[in-house]
């Protein structure tokens, strides 16, 4: 994409025309901010967090915001699904970057502030809220992509709830001999899916997952591609969030 | 009881890459069901070209996206210590594998990087050179040439959007009227 509008640039007579091939991925593993659009911040499906002091937030907070103080972010992380889009504002610059450092390198994939901070978005003439804060609490729901299971589906096949579905644990060997393995599930390593297909169940729904949902999804590939009925958890499972049951070697 | 997550988190980290992409994202490309009882064509080339679409060093494999739109199709190749060129093999980057068969397993033996053709007279910009433009304050316009939805979601500090169609439908319209003005494009990495 880049190089295709640099090029349509330098074809309308552009003369300095740089390309970025990077892009946005290296620039934020950088370490560098990202920017919401008001429209996102307003609608989007994100974990939006309020990160000033709580008496400031009472005053008056970005809709649907959630009151996190700067000071409280290590200890909610845990509630705060790694897969969501988080935005974050203050009304300290410098404390805005450093929670978005923190959250990027607890693993969260999508961090972005709100521009110009909670004074830029009032600016904006962005919707406040003002008042007591009834609830700090934390709920946010991936919308599935194609060939997704919900953390319920998933955790109902492991509890046993769920006699139609095969649940396969796509990690290594080693990793399951370490870490353990939840209920009800068979370890096939993705290296193997190919070679063992024929062991598989063609009447019953395939669940697979990995640690992280990259190999899970490589796996749904294959399978669904050899006419299984297959779905893949897209979650790392050391997520809060996914409260299966582990059988420990 | 859970996993312990601190050690579980590492290997996370390793297998984990941001899933931006200039291209579709994942989630938007539904591939066929193919019945299992169809035979698929043997493929007479030994070279794949495409966008890595994942690999995993513990399973030792990676997987490619090959061909456009619908006809996109993923495929899963295995690689082992004598494979050159792992590092080219990012999840999101464009790569030339050359493989060969070793049973039904298709063996990446050397992996190179597609390199984005330039348009002749645009010079390529890299991180520290931006970083360092901001700071400085440059004269400079940035554009995010991906979707709209993907520069809403988050995008490069005073960044504008013109998807490509956008551009290509209203042309100098929505770039600005000097020409002498830098322009820097940018999306979601190399496709």
């Amino acid at each position: 994409m880049t190089t295709k509008n640099a090029g349509l640039a330098k074809k309308l007579g552009y003369k300095n025309v740089r390309a970025y091939l990077e892009g946005e991925p290296a620039w934020s593993k950088a370490g560098n901010p990202t920017y919401s659009m008001k429209s996102y911040v307003e609608k989007g499906n994100i974990v939006l967090i309020d990160l000033r002091t709580s008496e400031k937030a009472v005053n008056g907070r970005v809709k649907r915001a959630v009151s996190v103080p700067y000071d409280d972010l290590e200890d909610r992380m845990d509630d705060i699904p790694r897969n969501a889009p988080v935005i974050l504002y203050s009304d300290d610059a410098e404390e805005a970057i450093d929670a978005l450092d923190d959250l990027r390198s607890e693993g969260f994939k999508h961090v972005s502030l709100v521009k110009g901070n909670y004074s830029g978005w009032v600016h904006s003439g962005g919707e406040i809220v003002t008042g007591a804060i009834a609830s700090t609490e934390i709920s946010w729901v991936r919308i599935l992509g194609p060939g997704e299971i919900t953390v319920a589906d998933f955790k109902k096949a492991t509890d046993g709830g769920d006699p139609n579905v095969f649940v396969i644990d796509s990690r290594t060997p080693d990793e399951v001999a370490q870490l353990g393995i939840f209920k009800n599930t068979v370890n096939i390593s993705l290296d193997e899916i190919p070679n063992r297909m024929h062991e598989f169940p063609k009447d019953k729904m395939i669940y697979v997952h990995c640690s992280t949902g990259a190999r899970a999804e490589m796996a749904f590939q294959e399978l669904k591609k050899n006419g299984f009925k297959v779905k893949f958890l897209f979650l790392t499972i050391s997520d809060p969030i996914c409260d299966c049951e582990i059988l420990k070697p | 009881m859970r996993i312990h997550p601190k050690k579980i988190f590492l290997l996370g980290v390793l297998a984990l890459f941001a899933f931006t992409g200039c291209t579709t994202q994942k989630s938007q490309v539904p591939t066929a069901v193919k019945p299992a009882t169809e035979k698929v064509a043997p493929q007479p080339k030994d070279i794949l070209k495409g966008k890595i679409a994942g690999k995993s060093n513990k399973a030792k494999n990676i997987q490619i996206i090959v061909g456009k739109g619908d006809k996109a199709k993923t495929i899963m190749l295995k690689f082992n210590d004598s494979t050159k060129g792992l590092e080219f093999a990012k999840k999101g980057e464009a790569a030339i594998i050359k493989f060969k068969m070793v049973g039904n397993d298709k063996v990446a033996t050397v992996i190179k990087p597609k390199l984005a053709k330039l348009p002749e007279g645009v010079l390529e910009i890299k991180t520290n050179e931006l970083m360092g433009m901001y700071e400085s304050s440059a004269d400079m316009v940035v554009i995010d040439a991906r979707p709209a939805s993907r520069y809403a979601q988050g995008h490069l500090p005073g960044a504008i959007s013109i998807p490509v169609p956008k551009l290509k439908k209203e042309q100098e319209t929505v770039l600005p009227a000097n020409r002498e003005q830098l322009l820097v494009f940018y999306c979601g990495g190399p496709t």
